[in-house]
């Protein structure tokens, strides 16, 4: 078999094939149109496109960083740069792992320049009264709610005391259930390292959890 | 822990993170051993607790306060919009040759306009000399005798609205820039003024004064104005005649040029056709 022939045809077969363009979801589609709408100045366009996405990246960024102000002016700041680049976007891709990107290189400058999250585990926090003030309505049991609450609190605390690569892997694969390729995408990092770093993320929290309950004992 | 399998494998499958091969060892195994078992369900209680932050964390008004403070930066910024079309337009351009070419064209004469445009600064263009103190309300030229005398008479025809009294002297002055901009297109530039006085007699101080403005807000494109003060002074401003006044209709009905009359029409002409600065013809009855 001449193998080089072979090889060139398949080159030729390659180069022949067109690649078809990607099937866009409705949702994207929708997307796509709200971001042209407001790429042509349409500031009503915009605001939606805030509206489509501020829950997420509050979100994030409140389990990134820690504290409500430092996620209020993350997720400002997150919006006006997606207002600043939105011409930067590939209009055929989605515009979560961009936005999520923003996000993260965000969170990442606001930290640095307040240093909140150096190798440090922080007390219980106004978030969390919040979340237990909520979990503690539905829960029927009030022991079962306390005890709850607890858990998740720790859980909280020992997010905290991750490295910040480990923790914002863990806030977009477990918090946000992306999937690994997803946050390796956002991440611009490859999937083995994401999935070591979640893998490790993982480990540590537990190892958290397990040492601060046992302080609280 | 005793067991010494591997914890990040474990770590791994609670989120089926794991090639099926790992999968299928780590099923197996803890299958077999309690105190794995025991590690990854305290795993997937985390799991659980991590997804429940993601509904709990955020209240409803942290939404408003950041919308609002996002859409009042951006409404501040307004020019960031047409910066950003103008980029977005660059960087579209740029994927193709000809609209790199093109770009960079146009910036080139876009360069050089404005090299040349700072070298040789255009000349002024004074704004127009009608001041208004509110939207229809005229302020009172005080100057307007620096204007350009388009003609002097007698009224002594009882058929004309400006000539109730027939021994006053009649003067109609222009204003300089609408004037020149008159001379140069042959058209009544917007804001032109034309000032209408009447005199009792030489050195005297006006008895009526009316004045039209060149004005797209009003009716068929001039304002019309009376600053003679019912004691018979002048007043200070005046406000919009109405549209049906009789000074307008006739202006509409008898000018044959834009509401100018013939005889200003032609003075207008002449010196737009000779180049003259500032013509001093009598002009007639209108």
């Amino acid at each position: 078999m001449d193998y080089a022939s072979d090889n060139s045809s398949l080159l030729k077969s390659l180069q022949m094939v067109r690649v078809p363009d990607t099937e866009l979801s409705p949702e994207h589609e929708a997307v796509a149109e709200i971001v042209q709408r407001a790429l042509t100045g349409d500031s009503l366009a915009f605001e939606q496109l805030i509206a489509r996405y501020e829950r997420r990246v509050m979100t994030v960024s409140l389990r990134i960083l820690g504290t409500r102000e430092d996620a209020h002016d993350a997720a400002q700041e997150v919006f006006l740069r997606v207002f600043k680049y939105l011409h930067r976007l590939d209009p055929r891709k989605p515009i979560e792992p961009w936005l999520m990107r923003i996000t993260i290189n965000v969170c990442r400058d606001i930290g640095r320049k307040r240093k909140h999250h150096q190798s440090s585990c922080p007390d219980f926090t106004e978030v969390d009264s919040i979340a237990m003030a909520r979990s503690a309505q539905s829960c029927q049991d009030p022991h079962e709610g306390l005890a709850e609450q607890q858990q998740r609190n720790l859980v909280r605390q020992a997010l905290d005391c991750l490295s910040e690569g480990e923790r914002i892997a863990i806030v977009l694969r477990d918090v946000e259930g992306l999937p690994t390729s997803e946050v390796a995408e956002i991440l611009q990092a490859p999937e083995a390292t994401v999935r070591s770093r979640i893998s490790r993320g993982r480990l540590k929290l537990k190892e958290a959890v397990d040492r601060l309950s046992r302080r609280t004992l | 822990m005793n067991c010494t399998f591997q914890r990040d494998l474990l770590a791994l499958h609670v989120s089926q993170d794991l090639t099926p091969r790992d999968s299928r060892i780590v099923a197996d195994h803890i299958q077999q051993c309690g105190e794995c078992r025991d590690f990854l369900d305290q795993l997937c209680s985390h799991q659980s607790d991590l997804r429940s932050f993601r509904v709990d964390a955020v209240q409803t008004s942290d939404f408003s306060a950041v919308r609002h403070a996002v859409l009042t930066q951006i409404r501040n910024s307004n020019t960031s919009w047409r910066w950003l079309r103008i980029e977005r337009f660059l960087l579209l351009g740029f994927r193709r040759r000809a609209f790199a070419f093109a770009s960079v064209a146009v910036a080139a004469i876009v360069s050089a306009t404005l090299f040349a445009g700072m070298r040789q600064p255009a000349p002024k263009v004074p704004e127009s000399s009608a001041v208004f103190a509110a939207k229809d309300t005229l302020m009172l030229p005080d100057n307007y005798r620096n204007w350009v005398l388009l003609g002097n008479s007698t009224a002594t025809s009882s058929g004309s609205p400006h000539s109730t009294n027939p021994a006053r002297a009649r003067n109609v002055y222009m204003d300089r820039r609408g004037y020149r901009e008159f001379t140069r297109t042959g058209t009544m530039p917007e804001g032109a003024v034309l000032v209408l006085e009447l005199i009792n007699g030489p050195g005297q101080h006006p008895a009526a004064l009316e004045a039209s403005v060149k004005d797209s807000r009003f009716k068929g494109g001039w304002g019309f104005f009376d600053f003679s003060g019912a004691d018979g002074g002048i007043q200070s401003q005046a406000t919009a005649m109405p549209d049906n006044n009789t000074c307008r209709t006739c202006h509409e009905k008898r000018a044959p040029f834009d509401h100018v009359f013939t005889t200003v029409q032609e003075i207008l002409k002449t010196a737009a056709n000779s180049g003259e600065n500032s013509p001093r013809s009598t002009f007639g009855k209108c």
